[in-house]
């Protein structure tokens, strides 16, 4: 394997297809990745080159037609839906493009959410939500809602939710297609950050070329094969 | 912060909403209440009749009569303690046509003796009992009409034609809720002597009191084979039975409000169902995100279930809140002074008030459960996907 030596995604021969009535449609062909623990890679490719459906792959929320995946010791394919569910809360934190926070929520409280599933106490889940809001500088904005946040800042509690529960890999679906320059600069110096200092693998899809800059290893997707 | 309490914030995440749908829910619940209490009232005399009293009536019909004689022949059957006789007389007040009160013709000298519920001070009695024109009445009618002891009164007979005059003498009130205190009771002889010959000596039916009410029935067969050769033929009952049979004319109105109930138990239902399954449909998206985040389905369905319990157990609360006043001190007192014939005792039973809180608690849970459902069963996929 590259850098440490081991692989936390692995992805054999994975084919996923799609039925359109009787058509079928194959997105992922016979595609094959590996990428090493601690990497910070970056998956850029042309609208409909299959980035997303990769990528839901990788973070076990769907699974491939045929083909195996193996990420960060488990293997998805033979796992049933309520495994992947406890799964992912364990091992994959999200963030998505539109940062899609809980309105109703504060953004402590939107931090701690995904503690809910844990079973720490309510006061360890403060806790370990204000040292994730810490992290991503927004400590001084546990009680804001939402619609307080700049689209930045938004992002940056979306990172804070995604990284709370401490796991291995983050998955960032076009994390930076709503931001503006400036913000967008911030929310890519913040992963490079997770994946310098505290080894966290980050598994990016942009279409951004000054976001994939950021990562140390960029890949090409295009009709579901790998360049 | 836990999972039902993200559900109940949700609720108010559309105030405007949440609050069209409690008060919607509310409204049901009130509406509710109030069929529900005016069944209540209606059912109230035979639900409160004394066991231990049988009326005895013709057996073909209530509307025809019995002889005379017959009263002194029930007082001689074993198990009978007393016996008083009664006609339902149906006059108006000339002055007020429109407003309907019982009149009956009783045996002054037995009738309260049988009829032991209704109270009349000592002195009234003593001066009723020696006046031949004489009446005693409900304390509501009297207010009705504004009619004070000592007051003559003139009353336009419907049965028994005419212009008849009466004196209050006095004014009953009642020593149980499902006694009507609008009723103008007078001389049953008085009537009788006025009669036609063919018309004379004959009553509407017999009330009985009973030695023992677990022997009614037995009384009550032996009171009818005794005169089963004759050619009046009888039917006795219990007191219960008589009210029940006499509700059994409106029991197609009595129908219908239960039904009304239930039509708006089901508006109430889908009130509250459009606007939890409106909620679920705007936040597909975010289930999405709690699905790929690791919530189970059965986290969704906490969700929108503690969510829908708490809009109707708010909007069913409300709903009692507001109908128990609205009724007991306001509509109900109205009904019960101005329509004691009808409706004797105008309150909202205890029961049917928790009944309508649990009701809105439950069918929040039941119209919310198909929601919940259909979340649970969201692919992850296809829900992140959903914008709005």
């Amino acid at each position: 394997m590259t850098e440490n030596g081991t692989a936390i995604i692995e992805l054999k021969s994975i084919t996923k297809s799609y039925f359109r009535g009787s058509e079928q449609l194959d997105v992922l062909t016979n595609l094959d990745l590996s990428a090493p623990e601690g990497a910070f890679e970056a998956l850029m490719g042309p609208s409909g080159s299959g980035k997303s459906t990769l990528l839901n792959l990788i973070a076990g929320l769907d699974r491939p037609t045929s083909g195996q995946i193996r990420v960060a010791g488990s293997d998805l394919v033979s796992m049933g839906e309520a495994d992947r569910a406890k799964w992912r809360s364990n091992t994959v934190g999200f963030i998505f493009q539109t940062y899609n926070l809980m309105p109703v929520l504060t953004a402590l409280e939107n931090v701690e959410l995904p503690l809910l599933l844990t079973k720490l106490s309510s006061a360890e889940r403060k806790e370990h939500a204000r040292v994730a809001l810490r992290v991503v500088g927004l400590e001084d904005r546990g009680n804001h809602y939402p619609r307080q946040l700049s689209g930045g800042q938004e992002q940056r509690v979306a990172i804070a939710r995604a990284i709370v529960t401490d796991p291995k890999i983050i998955v960032a679906d076009e994390p930076t297609g709503d931001l503006d320059r400036k913000s967008a600069d911030e929310i890519l110096e913040l992963l490079v950050r997770l994946n310098t200092e505290f080894k966290k693998t980050i598994f990016m899809v942009t279409h951004d070329p000054a976001a994939a800059e950021r990562a140390t290893i960029i890949r090409r997707l295009d009709k579901g094969t790998l360049q | 912060m836990t999972i039902v309490g993200i559900g109940l914030r949700n609720a108010w995440r559309n105030k405007i909403r949440a609050v069209l749908t409690l008060i919607g829910v509310a409204v049901a619940v009130i509406a509710f209440l109030f069929l529900r209490t005016i069944l209540s009232a209606w059912t109230t005399g035979a639900d409160n009749a004394a066991k231990d009293r049988l009326a005895t009536r013709h057996k073909v019909t209530f509307v025809m009569s019995l002889p005379l004689r017959y009263v002194d022949h029930i007082r001689t059957i074993p198990g009978v303690k007393a016996a008083s006789y009664a006609n339902w007389f149906g006059a108006k007040n000339p002055n007020a046509e429109d407003q309907f009160f019982a009149t009956i013709a009783v045996d002054s000298k037995t009738f309260l003796d049988v009829s032991d519920e209704t109270v009349v001070p000592p002195d009234q009695k003593e001066h009723w009992l020696g006046d031949r024109r004489g009446a005693i009445i409900g304390d509501h009618l009297a207010k009705q009409f504004g009619w004070k002891v000592g007051d003559k009164v003139t009353l336009e007979g419907s049965i028994y034609p005419g212009d008849w005059e009466f004196v209050i003498d006095g004014i009953y009130t009642a020593a149980r809720r499902s006694v009507d205190r609008s009723t103008f009771f007078f001389h049953w002889d008085y009537m009788n002597e006025s009669l036609s010959a063919a018309q004379k000596d004959r009553v509407g039916w017999v009330m009985t009191r009973i030695d023992d009410p677990s022997h009614a029935a037995d009384i009550a067969k032996r009171i009818d084979d005794s005169f089963a050769d004759q050619e009046t033929q009888t039917l006795t009952m219990s007191e219960r039975a008589m009210n029940t049979s006499f509700l059994g004319m409106f029991s197609a109105i009595l129908k219908a409000m239960n039904y009304v109930s239930i039509v708006i138990l089901v508006i109430m239902g889908l009130i509250l169902g459009n606007t939890i399954a409106m909620g679920v449909r705007e936040r597909t998206h975010e289930y999405g995100v709690l699905r790929a985040i690791g919530f189970k389905p059965k986290h969704l369905v906490a969700f929108i279930l503690g969510e829908a319990v708490l809009i109707g157990a708010i909007g069913g609360l409300v709903g009692v809140l507001v109908a128990v006043p609205f009724i007991n001190q306001g509509v109900g007192r109205y009904l019960e002074e101005n329509m004691s014939g009808f409706f004797p005792y105008f309150r909202v039973a205890p029961h049917d008030a928790i009944l309508a809180g649990l009701l809105a608690l439950g069918l929040a849970a039941l119209v919310a459960a198909i929601p919940a459902y259909q979340a649970s069963k969201l692919n992850t996929i296809d829900a992140l996907r959903r914008v709005g």
